[in-house]
């Protein structure tokens, strides 16, 4: 099996950005982690799960639909090479694999395919969470995964394309520490994972009072960050911008936590209060969901709990639900 | 792909963001997991934060009117008209015939350098800015209690109080990263008091909630302060050993009883005297307030009662306590600490003071500065529509929306000679001017904004201003050189700060390169001072803590039978004042879409009027049609309007009566009369 020490990452990656857009994770100046370009701060694939979603590469916060310039619309180009993006976690590979089949379904959303066609998804686990803890194994579900087991990393390919990146790196090594690592993945609980499905089955049979949504209503102010954090909220809105002879149509991420989200142009509101609003985004992710795709929606990534400024997460609300009646 | 680490332009809490740019183009936010006040959240505005900056509406070119018209000219062109045109009325009116009003939505580069040009270059303490509108009343009153106009305390300091006392600030909507603070503390155990008829987000949460009437604050603070002297409950080793004119103050206060104050308040005195007992029974009580104290005609009145409560129990000078005005703009406070104020210089040297007059001349170059206060905003524009002001340069104010009485105020703006309007977008009030000159927007250059808990930060520039648009510094240092004056030219607002730092004590240890990453609170002295969290912490800035005994006088107009109700304005949560950044971002846009009044349904059903009716509410200076919102967030008696919306304006209803100390004028309260004709 290949593998990788942690001094050479840094040449491995600038090998494979002559021939891919590279997405990874870096250290940004005040210590936030995020998705960006080996220009935006040093390699940052220690620490767990990004601050930030790394599925924002396909999905950005706002882009181009079209540019219409004195009324035709031109194509727009490909991407001049596919993107590498590397530092997903099994749960945001879980994300990634939920909303690559929603915007396939339907109309495919082309906007998302262009970049995410021929993308090489690059996993990322081992002792490599924070402070050193188990980020199981995600086994699949991606082009290649990078496994650190406490000393190097151990690369793991699953597709064509991660085979041959796999097949430059020269040293080897042999695949027992990947053996415990994945006996390990195997017993590895998240706590979470209990209290969600537990959640689900309480809003499935109806056991939360609508009083209960009132009160996590008054502790939300709208920020929308719950929405905006979370890789398999994929909801947007459209705006166009006009210039002279110019339209341009963007799209950005929208938020059910915003009232004008549902709101129908007499007036009304279907979710016109705190309440429904709160109820909807947990109950959509842990009742809605599991309904319509056979899952939770939820994959405990741990964003929106840690966005949220006054505590209310799925996570965190999930607790609270099952706490008082279960 | 680029992340550039800045902080939000919208409110004082001061929030960092990363912008996220892709090709030169805004893709996104992303919050800073690390800063010490956001924590990695952000409210709505921080996450829209990158929605307007390439809107095409933006300012791209200098615009000079023609023919009636605003034409498209050259920088070169412009910049010399606004020079020879400012000169040319100043030689024929004498130097004070032009005001400059600065911003408190620029750096402190900027505000410094704008009254560097009024005063260094066009001699006149003529400038202002958009503080008078909201906290003059806060750095008036306790400058003369405390010492220092500031908030005493941390945005931290949330997290260790054991009571929050929330008098006029709808936190959670105005400083949505403080008020989930307080939200937070409340379910650790924290008391929370809300004392503002609105049934604001807080109020639901509180352990007490007061809902008394508009402009009745010097009322019910008296009375709680006289429930806790009567009951003994003051800190007296406090008062000894910190605060001076005590004796004269409490006898003041010993005829407002909670009963005498009931009757102003319309509160039942019970609900005073528990709200005195939890304040003083906490032992570490915070106070904080926002536009409900200060934007009154006794404004300062209001301010000197919240101080002396804070001196009285001793809530100050720690952790966890504190007098706490939350100050508005992202950069509110840093305008007032660099002097964009008609009577001082940077961290409020008095320009009356020959020696500092003579220390800035020798640094600035000059022969000599003036000596006598300029005019405050308000007065200004008083006096343009007098006919006594004959020339104004505005950077980054829309005061056609902002000021009070907006009769009044397009009078005095179209009264001038010369206009001249430095903003990023064509504004209410640009449409007006006879120049205008495009600015960069926050994102697009680099300086530093002063938090409302003092923290100096650092804005970077993420991308490039749109076509010929500069950074407002960019411009004054320009219309300087213009002028004939060489001591402005800077490499960067990095050594605009070495120059502030120089002049300015509680700047003197602040420089970008101590600035990254996430800031330091002044007084910060020296270089190796770590800045300073909580102030007045041995004594108070002036020394002991002075009492200040206020009496009551009420609002300057109540409801009659002509105009039966009472108005107050403000803000919602999804815009931000004149709407010229947040309606241009399309979610907070579609949020609050229209004007609109807040009606208690009691006054509804008499009115007969129906959610989204709308409804001309009308008051002695004007009227305006917006849509009716049915809601118990508003009292009987009382409607809420906010002041966002060009089409229905608020401030075409306001009253233009100023406090007489701070010359704030009394947004908060009006009389109104409201007809339905949908
Ligand atoms: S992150 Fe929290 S406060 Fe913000 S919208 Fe979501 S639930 Fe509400
Ligand atoms: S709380 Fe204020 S500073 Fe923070 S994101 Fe919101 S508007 Fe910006």
């Amino acid at each position: 099996m290949k593998f990788l020490s942690a001094e050479r990452i840094a040449d491995f990656f600038a090998a494979l950005a002559t021939s891919f857009e590279l997405r990874l994770p870096v250290m940004l100046p005040d210590g936030t982690r995020s998705i960006g370009t080996l220009e935006d701060g040093p390699i940052a694939l220690q620490g767990g799960a990004l601050d930030s979603k790394p599925t924002a590469v396909f999905f950005p916060q706002q882009e181009v639909v079209f540019t219409a310039r004195d009324g035709e619309v031109p194509d727009t180009p490909l991407p001049a090479r596919p993107l590498l993006v590397v530092g997903l976690t099994r749960c945001d590979l879980d994300c990634l694999r939920f909303i690559d089949r929603f915007f396939a379904g339907g109309w495919r959303d082309d906007l998302y395919f262009r970049q995410r066609e021929n993308a090489v998804i690059v996993a990322v686990s081992g002792y490599c969470g924070a402070g050193g803890s188990l980020l199981p194994l995600a086994a699949g579900n991606c082009d290649l995964e990078l496994v650190w087991d406490g000393s190097c990393w151990l690369v793991v390919p699953y597709s064509e394309s991660g085979g041959s990146i796999a097949d430059s790196i020269a040293d080897s090594t042999g695949s027992g520490a990947l053996q415990r690592i994945r006996t390990e993945s195997l017993f590895h609980i998240d706590e979470g994972d209990a209290i969600i499905r537990r959640a689900s089955e309480l809003l499935r049979a109806n056991r939360v009072p609508d009083s209960f949504w009132e009160e996590i209503g008054d502790r939300c102010i709208a920020c929308t960050g719950c929405n905006l954090v979370c890789p398999t909220c994929t909801c947007f809105g459209v705006q166009d911008w006009r210039y002279r002879n110019v339209v341009e149509r963007s799209r950005m991420w929208d938020s059910c936590q915003l009232a004008g989200f549902m709101r129908e142009a007499s007036g009304h509101n279907p979710m016109g209060s705190e309440a429904l609003r709160s109820r909807r985004r947990i109950h959509h992710k842990l009742a809605a969901d599991p309904e319509r795709w056979g899952e939770i929606s939820c994959y405990l990534c741990g964003r929106c709990d840690a966005v949220c400024p006054t505590g209310i997460g799925i996570v965190a609300v999930s607790q609270e639900l099952v706490a008082r009646f279960e | 792909m680029k992340k550039t680490l800045t902080v939000c332009p919208y409110c004082g809490t001061g929030c960092a963001l990363y912008l996220v740019s892709d090709g030169g183009r805004l893709i996104g936010v992303e919050p800073s997991v690390t800063h010490p006040v956001s924590r990695g959240g952000l409210c709505v505005k921080g996450w829209n934060a990158f929605a307007f900056v390439q809107h095409p509406d933006r300012l791209t070119t200098p615009l000079i009117r023609r023919n009636g018209e605003l034409m498209p000219a050259s920088w070169n062109e412009a910049l010399g008209l606004v020079v020879e045109r400012l000169q040319s009325i100043q030689q024929r009116y004498g130097h004070d015939s032009v005001m400059f009003c600065s911003s408190a939505k620029a750096t402190n580069e900027e505000n410094y350098l704008l009254m560097k040009l009024a005063r260094g270059v066009f001699f006149t303490n003529n400038i202002d800015h958009c503080a008078r509108l909201c906290h003059s009343s806060t750095v008036f009153g306790l400058a003369e209690t405390l010492g220092s106009g500031a908030m005493t305390n941390s945005i931290a300091c949330f997290d260790q109080a054991d009571l929050i006392f929330v008098i006029g600030s709808n936190t959670t909507e105005q400083h949505p990263l403080i008020g989930t603070r307080i939200l937070n503390a409340v379910r650790s155990g924290t008391k929370l008091i809300v004392a503002d008829n609105r049934r604001i987000r807080l109020a639901r949460h509180a352990d007490l909630h007061l809902r008394h009437k508009n402009g009745s604050d010097v009322a019910l603070l008296n009375a709680m302060m006289h429930v806790i002297i009567t009951e003994g409950r003051m800190n007296r080793p406090f008062i000894e050993n910190r605060t001076e004119n005590y004796a004269a103050f409490a006898e003041n206060l010993r005829e407002w009883t909670p009963e005498r104050a009931a009757a102003i308040t319309g509160l039942e005195a019970g609900e005073i005297v528990v709200a005195a007992r939890l304040f003083a029974e906490a032992k570490n009580a915070m106070i904080v307030f926002s536009m409900g104290i200060t934007q009154h005609s006794h404004g300062v009145d209001n301010v000197r009662c919240c101080a002396a409560l804070a001196l009285l129990t001793g809530n100050l000078g720690r952790p966890g306590a504190g007098v706490n005005p939350l100050r508005g703009q992202n950069n509110v406070q840093g305008g007032c600490d660099m002097g964009a104020l008609p009577d001082v210089f940077s961290c409020y040297q008095p320009v009356a003071d020959p020696g500092m007059r003579q220390k800035f001349a020798r640094a600035w170059g000059v022969a000599d500065l003036p000596g006598s206060p300029g005019l405050a905003l308000t007065h200004a524009m008083d006096a343009a529509a007098a006919g006594e002001l004959q020339g104004m340069f505005i950077m980054g104010e829309n005061p056609l929306l902002s000021d009070p009485d907006q009769a009044h105020a397009r009078q005095a703006l179209q009264n001038l000679e010369l206009l001249v309007v430095q903003d990023i977008f064509l504004t209410e009030t640009a449409v007006l001017a006879d120049v205008v000159l495009p600015a960069a927007c926050y994102a697009e250059k680099e300086g530093t904004f002063t938090n409302t808990e003092r923290r100096v930060q650092r804005l970077r520039k993420a991308l490039e201003p749109p076509g010929e648009a500069l950074a407002d510094w960019e411009i004054i240092c320009a219309l300087a050189e213009r002028a004939g004056y060489g001591g402005m030219r800077y490499s960067g607002p990095a050594q605009v700060m070495e120059e502030i730092a120089a002049l300015t004590s509680s700047y003197g240890g602040i420089s970008f390169e101590r600035l990254d990453q996430h800031g330091l609170q002044w007084p910060c002295p020296d270089a190796k001072h770590p800045g300073t969290p909580v102030l007045h912490v041995d004594h108070c800035t002036r020394g002991p803590g002075r009492f200040s005994p206020a009496d009551y006088r009420p609002p300057h107009e109540t409801a009659d039978d002509d105009y039966p109700f009472v108005l107050t304005t403000g803000r919602t949560y999804f815009h931000w004042h004149t709407g010229t950044m947040t309606r241009r971002s399309h979610l907070l846009d579609r949020e609050e879409r229209s004007a609109f009044i807040e009606i208690n349904p009691e006054d509804a059903g008499r009115l007969g009027v129906r959610e989204n009716d709308i409804v001309l509410v009308a008051s002695r200076r004007g009227e305006i049609r917006v849509a009716v919102r049915v809601t118990g967030m508003v009292i009987p008696g009382v409607v809420f309007i906010p002041f966002h919306f060009a089409e229905g304006a608020a401030n075409a209803l306001t009253n233009n009566v100023l406090d007489p100390e701070s010359s704030i004028p009394e947004f908060k309260v009006c009389a109104v009369r409201i007809r339905r004709i949908v």
